[in-house]
């Protein structure tokens, strides 16, 4: 059998976070209790209209533009109908015939590599309610009903499990880095239906696609896609590729396999027209310029200027954009002319430190980049020793304070010669015996004197010039 | 008392020489006389409580709602089996605005199910009766609305008008039937049943109620996202009784008496009736002219409507399921307890129009029947906007004649249907105001015209009906089968 | 030979949710020949396949989207005061099974 290269495309679904729903004005929050953030449309009571949220279109804007897909004139929506106990108005408001986005290009990282990600379209609609199910019964929240869901399309442009799930995990950040959505797959924020098939290596057409519906994270994802290659290749190799059918089939987390749902033959007619309730929304250009404004550079973009223009490592640069706060507080710095190897260092090593065992976050530090400098400035003309500073840098954060106010007189790293040279005269007047031992070659005891200078210090001289000293006295 | 007109009776409320509890009873007590005769309503108010008289104009009378209105803690069914036990926790949008002015409601109306019909035969209680002839049908959907002004159970009720739901009616129940443009009444709490077609509106006994009504009932709701703000039209203001210079137009096809070969007595009568009616207008100094429009266009109205709105109602109605309302069944697969429901609530009539419009939005018939339904639509609406450019309003007789033997119209889906039963749905294709006021009577029984004008221009047409109305002697007419 | 068959609109209304009866199902197919034919009627206007879709009945109408401000959720004795069986807090269905 000839080599198999497979090919995969991407649905995937993402909640975006804002106040109120997409369509109603109930609180979009999850919530322990059952049916406690729900309108009436979100239960389709008789008479109910839709009203869309204006942040959710600009966030869908948002995205669609940073994904450099083509928008259409106007916003509309479509209904999507069918019947299910989990959809109350028995059609769900989508984007069929205009979506928000279509025909995106994006690069992504795999491997170290770049490589192209096309988009199909990308379109917002609303979640439906959630089912618990019981021993024989099942019980309706309408909690998450009209929560905002933004949908993304890809071509079928992947050819493994590592670029699809590269993909997944660079949306994930795009999603975070606009401010749309916390992306929690934890929570179940991100959802994906995965579109898998195989060909000849050789071949110019597609293999038969076979489809695995709400697959929650990314190990689901990739366990999805190294199955259904292993299945449909092994069915292939024994002749028995006409098995291989155009259905959709779910994720089995504990087997890890694929299992079969039903055919894409009884497949259902959503019946899709255009949503009468809401007019069509004219985006104008001068809008979606101003959505477009507010869109920051991206976390590659940003590694990659990293890694080019500011001389930093590979593993360095993706630490700091693993988050767009840290990122721009790091970005900061570089705005403040501070050199970016020693900010890079303070922020990977001190700052992310500071704020994993303390559990805060980098906005709230009040070691903004500008008192990071000063810091690392006083570093720099040596009044502190790197130990101090590591101790002023806590200081300033828990007090609250400059960090010129721990650089005082008392404070400061003794620097100056005379003032060491005349301590250091006095503390060998009177070590007579260790300068005997000494000068009999118990060199060992050069360390007692510099304690000693320490100690009086506290901690304070300059150590370079204490030793510099230390040893033209003791010849 | 409730045979007045709302000026009236706020003039005697004001100066004390009847009380709102008065005019409650009475509207309660004729409710009963009227449910008896002609089946009317779905529910009489029985507890309603008279209000206090203000500076509104209609506070402290009665009022009637149709029953696809929801309103809070009264029992609200559509007239259907589906929501039989419904009593929703939220008033309609235009229900709450006439509570808030100081009206009462006495009673919730009988409709077609879901307002899906023309004949008020559908309605879960039973068919209403035509209070001029109980062998008749009052037409629909708005039935029982028509019915109870037309017997003078109170000055207005509610309708809603989807086809001609309010205008044929009213028509047939010798009153006035107005819907004002598409968003200028919020259909926040109106039962949807083709949400691009429909409309709220009135039914009254003369122009002035209907202006006053909608004067209230108007304005931009947050709820509804295709209602506007209307804060600077002041229609019953607009009612000068001047329409000189005024440019009406009839369409040539409908109203010639040429084009109906087999025309019987009634519907010479009707349309002999509508060109001296025309004539008043002229003696206020309007012009009307003749304008012929492209038959293929005309004959497509009834086909354009019926694939639209079937569209629609069959994805507005999949929210009934008897899961979160009405009643449930006790099947143990929850797909069969939601068909159950469906298959038992609803009426064979609607469940018909369910699959075909579930048929022409199949995607491989999308196209030719949804998709060509809404280009037509467009064609019509263009073509009529067009016309609005040059005059202020159509004006066509309503109906062949007025109101049918139960025995005559079935409500099927005919080719044959005429052109002249279903033109009153341009209005609603393209959002139109449009107006119903009754111009005669043949052989005892009410017969109506209706003016049509351009989206916004309510106004306008308001005081043409007006000053057409003052020109005849059926402003305020009672059906005199109700009065007996 | 009509092009609809029983089977069919008993297919659709399946999919709908819904049972017809013979004589129901009778009507549909009568009403859909009298709609078909009105459709070839429709169809034969010229440049028909030319004109966008009327999908509102005011479609140059302009307005402003919501803003985002979320209302209290309604209480849940008003959510579940019609429905047919629940736990108090949530509505029961026979349990869904795919």
């Amino acid at each position: 059998m000839k080599k198999q290269i497979a090919t995969i495309g991407l649905e995937m679904h993402c909640e975006f976070k804002s106040n109120s729903k997409v369509f109603s004005a109930a609180k979009n929050a999850y919530s322990e209790i059952p049916n406690s953030n729900i309108a009436p449309l979100d239960m389709a009571f008789p008479g109910t209209l839709p009203v869309v949220n204006k942040k959710c279109v600009k966030d869908a804007l948002k995205v669609s533009i940073a994904l450099n897909c083509t928008q259409p004139e106007y916003m509309v929506f479509d209904r999507k109908n069918y019947y299910y106990p989990d959809l109350p108005k028995g059609y769900q408001i989508t984007q069929m015939a205009y979506p928000i986005g279509i025909n995106g290009k994006i690069y992504i990282e795999v491997n170290g590599k770049l490589i192209p990600a096309y988009i199909h379209d990308v379109h917002l609609e609303e979640d439906s309610a959630s089912l618990d199910h019981f021993f024989d019964t099942s019980n309706i929240d309408y909690n998450r009903c009209g929560v905002p869901l933004f949908e993304l399309v890809t071509e079928p442009c992947f050819h493994s499990a590592e670029e699809a799930t590269a993909f997944i995990e660079h949306m994930i950040r795009v999603y975070r880095y606009l401010g749309v959505s916390d992306a929690d797959t934890k929570r179940g924020q991100i959802r994906c239906d995965v579109n898998v098939s195989i060909a000849d290596e050789d071949s110019k057409e597609l293999g038969t696609k076979v489809e695995t519906k709400n697959v929650n994270s990314l190990g689901g994802v990739a366990g999805v896609i190294n199955y259904e290659i292993a299945r449909q290749t092994k069915l292939k190799e024994e002749g028995r590729y006409d098995e291989v059918e155009q259905e959709t089939r779910r994720w089995d987390e504990e087997t890890g396999t694929t299992i079969r749902m039903r055919s894409k033959v009884d497949a259902i007619d959503y019946k899709y027209f255009v949503e009468p309730n809401i007019p069509k929304y004219k985006m104008s250009d001068e809008w979606k310029k101003k959505v477009a404004s507010t869109i920051p550079r991206l976390h590659l973009e940003r590694k990659i200027d990293y890694i080019n223009n500011h001389g930093l490592s590979n593993y360095d640069a993706e630490i700091l954009v693993k988050e767009k706060a840290i990122s721009d507080y790091f970005e900061e710095c570089l705005a403040l002319q501070m050199d970016a190897k020693a900010a890079a260092n303070w922020i990977i090593t001190q700052i992310l430190g500071y704020i994993n065992k303390n559990n805060t976050n980098i906005n709230d530090l009040y070691l903004t980049p500008k008192r990071l400098k000063d810091l690392i400035d006083e570093l720099d003309k040596k009044t502190i020793s790197s130990k101090q500073a590591k101790e002023i840098f806590e200081k300033v954060i828990e007090e609250k304070k400059e960090v010129s106010d721990f650089i005082s007189k008392e404070n400061a790293q003794i620097s100056d010669k005379d003032e060491l040279t005349k301590m250091i005269e006095e503390i060998l007047a009177n070590n007579q015996s260790q300068i005997a031992e000494y000068k009999n070659g118990r060199t060992n005891i050069f360390d007692y004197f510099v304690g000693q200078v320490m100690k009086q210090t506290r901690g304070k001289a300059n150590p370079v010039l204490t030793k510099e000293i230390l040893t033209e006295k003791l010849k | 008392m409730l045979e007045k007109s709302i000026t009236e009776l706020h003039d005697l409320l004001k100066t004390g020489k009847i009380t709102s509890e008065e005019l409650v009873r009475e509207s309660l007590k004729k409710s009963h006389e009227i449910e008896e005769k002609y089946n009317a309503f779905v529910t009489i108010c029985d507890d309603a409580k008279d209000t206090k008289v203000t500076d509104s104009l209609v506070s402290g009378i009665p009022f009637g709602v149709k029953d696809n209105y929801s309103t809070k803690d009264v029992l609200s069914t559509g007239s259907s089996n589906t929501l039989k036990n419904y009593i929703p926790f939220y008033t309609a949008t235009v229900v709450q605005k006439l509570f808030d002015a100081g009206a009462i409601m006495t009673n919730k109306t009988a409709l077609d199910e879901f307002g899906m019909g023309g004949t008020g035969t559908t309605c879960h209680t039973g068919p209403v009766l035509n209070p001029w002839d109980p062998t008749r049908m009052c037409a629909g959907s708005s039935a029982g609305s028509a019915c109870a002004v037309a017997s003078g159970v109170y000055p207005f009720a509610l309708g809603s008008d989807t086809g001609d739901s309010i205008r044929k009616p009213a028509a047939f129940c010798g009153i006035v039937g107005y819907k004002p443009t598409y968003g200028m009444l919020s259909r926040y709490g109106l039962f949807p049943f083709a949400s691009s077609l429909d409309h709220c509106g009135v039914l009254t006994r003369s122009v002035e109620d209907a202006a006053i009504v909608c004067d209230i009932m108007k304005g931009i709701d947050k709820h509804d996202m295709t209602s506007w703000d209307s804060s600077k039209m002041h229609l019953k203001d607009a009612l000068t009784g001047n329409i000189k210079g005024k440019k009406l137009f009839y369409i040539k096809e409908i109203c010639d008496i040429n084009n109906y070969p087999n025309a019987d007595e009634t519907l010479k009568e009707h349309l002999k009736n509508f060109e001296e009616t025309l004539k008043l207008l002229k003696e206020e100094g309007a012009t009307i002219e003749e304008v012929s429009i492209d038959q293929r266009l005309l004959n497509a109205i009834a086909s354009v409507y019926v694939v639209i709105s079937c569209a629609e109602a069959t994805s507005n109605m999949s929210n009934l399921t008897g899961i979160i309302f009405g009643p449930r069944s006790d099947k143990q697969n929850v797909f069969e307890m939601m068909k159950d429901h469906r298959t038992l609530g609803f009426s064979p009539l609607i469940k018909r129009r369910f699959v075909i419009g579930s048929y022409v939005l199949q995607k491989e018939n999308q196209e030719r029947y949804f998709k060509n339904a809404a280009r037509v639509r467009r064609l019509i609406v263009d073509q009529m906007k067009e016309l609005f450019k040059t005059y202020d309003c159509l004006i066509l007789p309503v109906s062949s004649g007025p109101a049918k033997k139960f025995d005559e119209d079935k409500d099927v889906i005919d080719a044959s249907t005429n052109v002249l039963e279903e033109h009153l749905q341009i209005g609603n294709f393209g959002g139109f105001p449009s107006i119903t006021i009754p111009n005669g009577l043949i052989n005892g029984l009410p017969v109506g015209i209706n003016m049509t004008g351009n989206c916004y221009d309510d106004e306008n047409i308001l005081n043409i009906a007006y000053t057409l109305e003052s020109k005849m002697s059926y402003k305020g007419q009672i059906a005199k089968e109700a009065i007996k | 030979m009509s092009k609809f068959t029983k089977e069919m609109v008993d297919d659709y209304a399946e999919k709908l949710l819904i049972g017809l009866t013979d004589e129901e199902n009778k009507m549909v197919l009568d009403e859909f020949e009298a709609i078909d034919k009105n459709i070839d009627l429709i169809n034969e206007i010229p440049n028909i396949e030319s004109i966008e879709p009327m999908t509102h009945a005011l479609d140059d109408f302009t307005f402003e989207l919501r803003s985002d401000i979320a209302e209290e959720s309604i209480p849940i004795e008003d959510a579940l005061r019609n429905a047919g069986k629940t736990d108090g807090r949530e509505i029961e269905v026979p349990k869904v099974v795919d």
